[in-house]
């Protein structure tokens, strides 16, 4: 199932007032003194400073991006052909459908501690959980554009003489492109969930072992601004993933 | 036809995940068998019954009030435009944030105790329930909108005849999508908690290298999760026995 | 000068191919217990016009279907030319009721599908286009368009374009101006038939409008409801060229479609 209506999340200005009223927000509760765990804006701001300039940040990011970006890849292309196999031929779908639809519901964070039995408690554990969070919401996304084909217009490729190969070329992979790339886009906010969980539960590298770490030493500003820096994570994600959306989906 | 299919898949799963026991991939990986072995010997020392239970209160304290919160919330937003043109940008936010990166958060707010599993789970499903919610308002079809002002209808009937029952499908599935969100929360509040319910299970097991009951903890969690889904989705068709 | 000429040689149009006549010979279509259509014994004459009209589930279109290779039949056999119908073949070529554009192309693109399925080469292929979608009317600042930005009517005549491109013998057209406004559908009716008394193609419309049916056609063959069969075959005597006079407004052309109408009244 899908995650939401398929609008484009494209701040504009209504949404940049709004976020700069929550910061404000933000930041007279924090002068407030409302809780210790509430610290202003401002504060949060240099903490993450902080962490930029004594390169926490980077490393802690860059080991998190690594991961991201192999299992994401991973996820997209494996989601994208079995998505496209199982929309295609029905053997594959009554094969496979029950799997994919039972795990992409599933609580997928119960499975990482098997992943940790298999793989240790390695980078690798945080791989596999990326790509088991996006792969699911993918194989969906394109399994259901590629059924959603319009049945005329393969009737008019029959009629002007298409073959099998035509046929998927030509007619199915075109008109299940809008829906790849919305699992796409799914699929990249799940990939970086997913980071977060895996992290968070090896607890080695990465953000997620940072937000662990600052949340163990009371370091409260500090967690905030990784907080901070993995939602921008994820919200870059996807905005890249819609920017190639505008890029190959021109006639809508 | 059909049938046999997905029962050649399953029969393909249990023979790979019986290999990859065998053969030494990892020395933690218990047989199809250990694992059922373990999960009765659970069973049968109530240790699993205990340990959903505990877990079961938390999601529903929390999935509970994500569903009295979030529903209202998206019905304001869909009726009331502006609100819910704002309040969206936030729950936007809220869906693209990889909801366990607040878990530390919460836990240092809340302590160790139910509440922070119950906070967890609602900070996990209700951001999709309320967009589930506000969609579902939105997209009512405006021509039945239109119908009903035809006939002069007043605001409360309006609400409740049309908006509200067109809404129903897209709620419905809010919530569905929520449960799964909820149980996901609740599981990695708990690995990362401990001492309490599933999570506390996987977890003690796993430290102590009986990766056959720990197996079988996630075995039974992920069947639990799924049981409760099935169950909402059965709910869901009952509701919305009208749609072709 | 051979470059030169064997360069005009190329863009010179391929002379419009000859129409072929159908024989439709005790065809008969049933899906699971639903009989659709019953021995159809129907001949269509090389370069007629013919209509197929009949009361809604008569199998209309599921024997256009047939004609055109979409759709196998149980009983009889179809022969287009003298070739027996087994799939979908080069002298035929389908207008669709709902256009059946691939959204993510150009009119120019949409066009020149056909002739990309039958793997012409590009420069050829959009030479072929162009002619094409010169002949529908819609030349000049449409080629690089997406249907979305079309009004119904002009997407029908890029479907139209399309069909023509190949060049095939027999056009079959699938009730192709039910989604468009009315008076868009007669400019479009006499524009087709323009088209066809100067290039003269067989041609098959699948049609629910009774007025369409006599005014476009030589032949109008009515089907009986369902199980469809051939209940009575009409002659159109009225004169051609049709679209230069005003046909609609004559006792005869007023009679024969009254005619038809007390024809079909009777089936409903």
């Amino acid at each position: 199932m899908t995650l939401e209506p398929a609008h484009d999340s494209d701040l504009g200005p209504v949404g940049l007032v709004a976020v700069a009223g929550l910061l404000l927000v933000w930041e007279l509760l924090g002068r407030l003194d409302v809780s210790i765990f509430l610290p202003p804006a401002s504060r949060v701001a240099v903490a993450w400073w902080g962490l930029i300039t004594d390169g926490t940040l980077f490393r802690a990011a860059s080991s998190s991006l690594a991961s991201l970006v192999k299992g994401f890849l991973s996820a997209a292309v494996l989601g994208v052909l079995v998505g496209l196999a199982m929309g295609r031929f029905k053997t594959v779908r009554y094969l496979l459908d029950g799997w994919v639809n039972a795990l992409m519901s599933a609580p997928l964070s119960a499975l990482v501690p098997v992943l940790i039995a298999l793989f240790g408690v390695r980078d690798t554990v945080v791989v596999a959980t990326v790509f088991m969070f996006s792969f699911f919401v993918i194989v969906v996304n394109t399994l259901t554009g590629v059924r959603g084909t319009d049945r005329s217009l393969v009737e008019m490729a029959r009629a002007f003489g298409a073959g099998e190969v035509a046929l998927f070329g030509r007619v199915y992979l075109p008109a299940a492109l809008p829906a790849v790339m919305l699992g796409l886009r799914l699929g990249a906010v799940q990939a970086v969930k997913g980071m977060v969980v895996g992290e968070m539960l090896i607890s080695l590298v990465g953000l997620g072992e940072r937000l662990i770490y600052y949340g163990n030493t009371f370091l409260i500003t500090e967690l905030y601004a990784v907080i901070v820096s993995v939602l921008l994570i994820a919200i870059i994600a996807s905005q890249l993933v819609q920017a190639c959306e505008r890029a190959l989906v021109r006639w809508k | 036809m059909v049938l046999a299919l997905r029962g050649a898949s399953v029969v393909l799963f249990l023979i790979l995940w019986e290999w990859a026991a065998r053969v030494p991939v990892s020395f933690n990986f218990p047989t199809p068998w250990a694992t059922l072995v373990a999960l009765f010997a659970l069973l049968g020392s109530g240790a699993l019954i205990q340990a959903t239970l505990t877990s079961l209160q938390s999601l529903l304290l929390g999935f509970g009030a994500a569903v009295a919160i979030g529903v209202p919330l998206g019905l304001v937003m869909g009726v009331v435009r502006p609100i819910g043109r704002v309040a969206r940008i936030y729950l936007d936010l809220l869906i693209a944030l990889p909801t366990a990166a607040l878990i530390p958060l919460v836990i240092l707010s809340f302590g160790i105790n139910i509440v922070s599993s119950a906070v967890i789970v609602f900070v996990f499903s209700a951001p999709f329930i309320t967009m589930n919610a506000y969609g579902g308002v939105r997209d009512v079809r405006p021509r039945l909108v239109e119908m009903a002002r035809s006939f002069d209808v007043s605001w409360p009937l309006l609400f409740t005849r049309v908006i509200f029952p067109g809404a129903l499908p897209m709620i419905l599935a809010g919530m569905r999508l929520g449960l799964s969100r909820a149980f996901l929360g609740l599981i990695v509040a708990e690995l990362l908690l401990s001492p309490f319910g599933l999570g506390k299970l996987i977890m003690a097991s796993r430290s102590m290298f009986e990766h056959d009951r720990m197996f079988a903890t996630v075995a039974w969690t992920l069947l639990l999760a799924g049981l409760a889904l099935a169950a909402l989705a059965r709910l869901e068709t009952r509701m919305l026995r009208w749609r072709p | 000068m051979a470059a030169v000429m064997s360069a005009q040689m190329r863009d010179a149009e391929a002379p419009s191919a000859e129409p072929v006549g159908i024989a439709i010979e005790g065809v008969s279509k049933a899906f699971g217990p639903v009989q659709a259509l019953v021995d159809i014994d129907v001949n269509v004459r090389a370069g007629e016009f013919l209509s197929l009209i009949g009361p809604s589930g008569c199998g209309k279109t599921t024997l256009l279907k047939a004609i055109a290779g979409l759709m196998p039949v149980d009983a009889g056999r179809v022969v287009v030319g003298d070739r027996v119908v087994s799939g979908p073949g080069r002298e035929c070529s389908v207008v669709f009721q709902d256009f059946a554009l691939l959204p993510w192309a150009t009119v120019q693109s949409n066009v020149e599908f056909g002739l990309l399925l039958r793997g012409v080469p590009a420069p050829e292929r959009a030479a072929t286009a162009r002619r094409a979608i010169a002949k529908v009317g819609l030349a000049g600042s449409f080629e690089q368009a997406y249907p979305a930005q079309l009004s119904g009517g002009m997407q029908q005549r890029v479907g139209l374009a399309r069909a023509l491109a190949v060049n095939p013998q027999v056009l079959l057209m699938d009730e192709p101006f039910a989604s468009i406004d009315e008076q868009t559908r007669r400019v479009f009716q006499d524009d087709l038939l323009s088209l066809w008394s100067k290039e003269r193609k067989t041609v098959v419309l699948v049609t629910h409008s009774m007025e369409e049916a006599i005014y476009m056609s030589d032949r109008v063959v009515v089907l009986s409801p369902r199980p469809g069969r051939v209940h009575q075959v009409l002659e159109v005597p009225l004169p051609r060229p049709r679209e230069l006079r005003d046909v609609r407004a004559t006792a005869d052309f007023a009679r024969l479609v009254d005619g038809l109408w007390q024809i079909l009244r009777k089936l409903q």
